[in-house]
């Protein structure tokens, strides 16, 4: 029904209290806003919390949005203040990792022999700094420019570069550091 | 690892980690339609009342507009009363309570006490209404630049200033009130007065 319709349409229906409308929003960035939570977070059950959270958020304050600017920035700055305040909460509440074996897998050394190039990047990912794994995550998952990185993450244009810079840099060495223990 | 290799391997693996997770979003548009179902955006006051006068009917728009003048001619009268009256003076304005508290503590049994601070002064005198405007002298005796009198008047309004070394001072913190006089200040003060009765 609403497939043909303009987002600032479905909005503005939206806006107006018609939740099937915000439903189809839903729809269209759920993706987006969950690969945003599983980079920023790296943690599956936490980053589909928050992304129902950020539907909800956005929702209910949906009148604090401007119809002229984009509507992606403006719900990916929620997830990401979102984000931002699970890791704080995750400091305090750490989960406590299962045993390896409860998993279903072998050894740890066993497991990262046979992971890929693509496991390694997770892993890498994992032990980034949040500061890195959030502008890498919008870069390169999300796809925006650098403008709309510093906007949605409150820090200035040139910061993001260089935390992405710095945070390849560091990706690259934890990936290097991975294989010399696979190859030993 | 060559930059361009790691970019592409960044969002490769990104990619395939949500894809093959995509089984979390399953009906989350469902679930957030059935939880929002019945709730509305949040609205800022604004937004509020202008749809609350949108949807009045014109005789009930004219009605709160009727309403909404009559509650400022009340306000602007009950004002205009709280300063003529004595009755409500001070009730509405903590400047009137700090003014009546001044006058109370000041004018007890007559006695009114005059100071001026000039340190440094040669003279220091007190003319007014209830000298004939002749210089009634101050002193400073613990000679700390505080320069004091203390005279006994009748109850009553009086108009002064100070003079200090020949220079004309007519505006005493402590007054009760100023009044303009031949192009300068005088301080009024009174006496025997609560502040409800002036």
């Amino acid at each position: 029904m609403y497939r043909v319709q303009d987002e600032v349409n479905l909005l503005r229906a939206s806006l107006s209290g018609e939740v099937e409308a915000w439903g189809e929003i839903v729809s269209r960035y759920k993706e987006a806003i969950f690969g945003l939570c599983v980079g920023f977070l790296r943690n599956h059950p936490d980053a589909e919390d928050i992304s129902h959270d950020t539907f909800i958020r956005a929702y209910e304050n949906l009148h604090r949005y401007h119809m002229e600017k984009r509507f992606s920035t403006w719900i990916f700055t929620i997830a990401s203040n979102l984000c931002r305040n699970r890791l704080r909460y995750r400091r305090r509440h750490p989960i406590v990792p299962l045993p390896v074996q409860m998993e279903g897998g072998c050894s740890p050394a066993i497991t990262i022999a046979q992971e890929d190039r693509q496991a390694q990047i997770r892993q890498g990912l994992s032990r980034l700094p949040y500061r890195y794994r959030a502008p890498i995550t919008l870069r390169y998952y999300n796809d925006l420019s650098y403008h709309q990185i510093a906007r949605i993450l409150s820090l200035p244009e040139g910061t993001i570069k260089t935390h992405i810079h710095r945070g390849k840099a560091l990706l690259r060495q934890e990936i290097g550091k991975m294989e010399v223990v696979n190859h030993a | 690892m060559h930059k361009d290799d790691l970019e592409k391997l960044l969002r490769d693996t990104l990619q395939q980690e949500v894809s093959k997770e995509r089984h979390y979003l399953d009906g989350l548009e469902k679930t957030i339609v059935a939880e929002l179902t019945g709730r509305l955006p949040r609205r800022g006051w604004l937004q509020t009342l202008t749809q609350l006068f949108a949807q009045m009917q014109r005789s009930h728009r004219r009605q709160l507009a009727v309403i909404g003048i009559t509650a400022v001619i009340f306000l602007f009268l009950g004002i205009f009363i709280s300063e003529r009256l004595p009755l409500f003076r001070g009730l509405f304005s903590a400047y009137d309570k700090q003014h009546t508290t001044t006058i109370t503590a000041d004018s007890d049994g007559g006695q009114l006490l005059f100071v001026m601070p000039a340190p440094g002064a040669q003279t220091v005198a007190v003319v007014g209404s209830f000298n004939d405007w002749k210089p009634t002298l101050l002193t400073d005796e613990d000679e700390d630049g505080i320069w004091l009198t203390n005279l006994s008047l009748a109850p009553g309004r009086y108009e002064y200033a100070f003079v200090v070394d020949g220079r004309w001072w007519g505006q005493d913190p402590l007054a009760d009130e100023y009044v303009r006089s031949f192009g300068g200040y005088n301080s009024v003060r009174y006496v025997g007065y609560t502040g409800d009765n002036i």
